[in-house]
């Protein structure tokens, strides 16, 4: 067989998302609503964070726009995860019912077919509102813009972006060997939340913990740190593209050794 | 009325929810994480202060009073909404309409099992905890009781909310939009994410003439602040009480006049 190049699965990807689109808009009302619900998640958000900053002028050095910085940064970063791998919540259930089979028998890669099949298109409302959060913060610290810095922060964002997808990569695996794990989904996902605090908060054993055993320290923290406070850059910052990646490759290394020792329900 | 037919559902939900044993060890493992975030941060955000008290609310107030709105929400989020938004999908609800048993009181009943369990699995090791976390600030006393009834009066509030927005899905049929959109709404204007005392005037006045601040607002302060009064402990009561009746009033009636548009497919 040819090997299939990036192009021919990006071909594949845009005739899928178009079908899959073309299927989300047969429930428009649905549409609308959970567009709606994405943005008053938001909205509610941010009223929390700024009725905190409005007893409170600063946590442990950290400004009110610094710490808006890292919550738009955090709200970037969690945007792919939302959008392009969405069908991650649904693993559990078409392991459970047999479906999942399907997907094992199309000449491409099992990863890849699986989860370009949705694409979640709230997450785009995400992604606006964590643009928006982030320009602003951006000009009231007053970060001096140079191309070679917004070079640095989209390669960080991506970054932080496949913490959090083969975190949740991870999560949905269990759906391989226990069924009905959603829980752990659940779990996982709302450690999303707490990605956007500075990590310098906690005591030492747990800034251990939140950096190596649960990284959400890479989701909004360390990459962010490269871009808000250039002169205190930790070594971590700089390794987190690289760690990133291993991250992600490991994660998708047991997503699919579960989906290949699937043996399906039999149906 | 015949209390054994309703403690029989009760049971039933009890044995139901003792079948996934799994699930609750992660979700007190998840509660643990959580517990642990919040106690670093709010220990960092009175760190940044020199007051001790901030509007009223020490740090181990507020401690106590976020990791037991969280747990309260573990046992009071019974998931309503999902469950009549998914069996009106299915059409599986016509099963349970055409029971000998109002539809509203047979949801009721059948959910309290599982809030019986979690409460013993999640709310009271969540209690001990906090407690030995803030050597012992919470008062033992008469508190106690008035707090266990309120509970009582906020999850027949949440549980009408929830009957409300469930009956909204038969129009809809948008379920995560809605109860996204319910959520964030209860739980940032009940005071579950930020203590209600922290929030500026005059959103703390709106917010206290609004139901949801009934459900986690009351029993949480009635609680925490053990010296008040006991007259200022009724009127909060009173409040829960009319708030409960009314919410149980709306619901009921919104869900016979939708009982009359309900269409389900191929039941």
């Amino acid at each position: 067989m040819k090997k299939k190049t990036i192009g021919f699965y990006l071909k594949i990807y845009g005739k899928i998302l178009s079908q899959d689109l073309k299927s989300k808009m047969s429930y428009r009302a649905d549409f609308i609503i959970s567009t709606i619900g994405m943005i008053f998640t938001n909205i509610s958000g941010f009223i929390s964070f700024w009725i905190l900053f409005k007893n409170f002028p600063s946590i442990m050095g950290w400004t009110y726009n610094e710490m808006l910085f890292l919550y738009g940064f955090s709200l970037i970063a969690l945007t792919p995860v939302q959008c392009l791998f969405d069908n991650n919540w649904n693993l559990r259930m078409h392991v459970y019912s047999g479906d999942f089979i399907k997907y094992c028998f199309r000449p491409i890669n099992l990863f890849f077919y699986y989860m370009s099949e949705v694409f979640d298109i709230k997450g785009l409302g995400q992604l606006a509102f964590g643009i928006g959060t982030l320009i602003y913060s951006w000009n009231r610290i007053g970060i001096h813009t140079t191309p070679l810095v917004i070079l640095k922060t989209v390669i960080f964002l991506i970054t932080a972006s496949l913490f959090m997808i083969a975190i949740m990569n991870l999560a949905a695996s269990t759906c391989f060997r226990i069924i009905n794990s959603g829980y752990i989904m659940v779990m996982s996902s709302r450690f999303r939340d707490y990605a956007k605090y500075p990590i310098s908060i906690f005591s030492p054993v747990f800034r251990f913990i939140f950096t190596f055993i649960i990284p959400i320290a890479f989701i909004a923290y360390y990459p962010g740190l490269v871009v808000l406070r250039p002169d205190e850059v930790p070594l971590l910052s700089w390794l987190s593209p690289l760690i990133g990646c291993i991250f992600f490759y490991i994660s998708y290394k047991v997503w699919m050794k579960g989906a290949t020792s699937y043996n399906g329900t039999g149906s | 009325m015949n209390v054994k037919k309703h403690l029989t559902l009760t049971r039933a939900g009890i044995i139901e929810s003792l079948q996934f044993r799994l699930s609750s060890l992660v979700i007190i493992a998840g509660n643990f994480i959580y517990l642990i975030i919040v106690y670093y941060l709010w220990k960092a955000i009175y760190a940044s202060v020199d007051t001790e008290s901030v509007n009223g609310m020490t740090f181990s107030d507020t401690l106590i009073y976020l990791v037991l709105a969280t747990s309260l929400f573990g046992f009071m989020e019974m998931y309503l909404v999902w469950q009549m938004g998914r069996d009106i999908q299915s059409g599986k609800i016509i099963l349970d309409i055409s029971k000998p048993m109002k539809y509203m009181p047979f949801m009721f009943w059948s959910l309290s099992g599982s809030v019986v369990m979690s409460f013993i699995m999640t709310f009271i090791p969540t209690f001990v905890a906090v407690y030995f976390l803030t050597n012992g600030a919470i008062h033992l006393g008469i508190n106690i009781l008035f707090f266990l009834i309120s509970v009582v009066f906020a999850i027949i509030i949440n549980f009408s909310i929830d009957f409300f927005i469930g009956t909204v899905c038969l129009y809809t049929e948008s379920i995560w939009g809605i109860n996204i959109m319910k959520e964030v709404i209860v739980l940032l204007l009940s005071g579950a994410t930020i203590p209600i005392a922290f929030f500026p005037e005059p959103l703390k006045t709106i917010v206290l003439y609004l139901p949801f601040q009934s459900i986690y607002n009351v029993p949480l302060t009635i609680l925490t602040k053990s010296e008040m009064p006991v007259e200022e402990v009724f009127k909060m009561m009173l409040t829960q009480v009319f708030w409960a009746a009314a919410a149980m009033l709306i619901s009921s009636l919104f869900w016979k006049k939708s009982l009359k548009v309900i269409t389900v497919n191929g039941g």
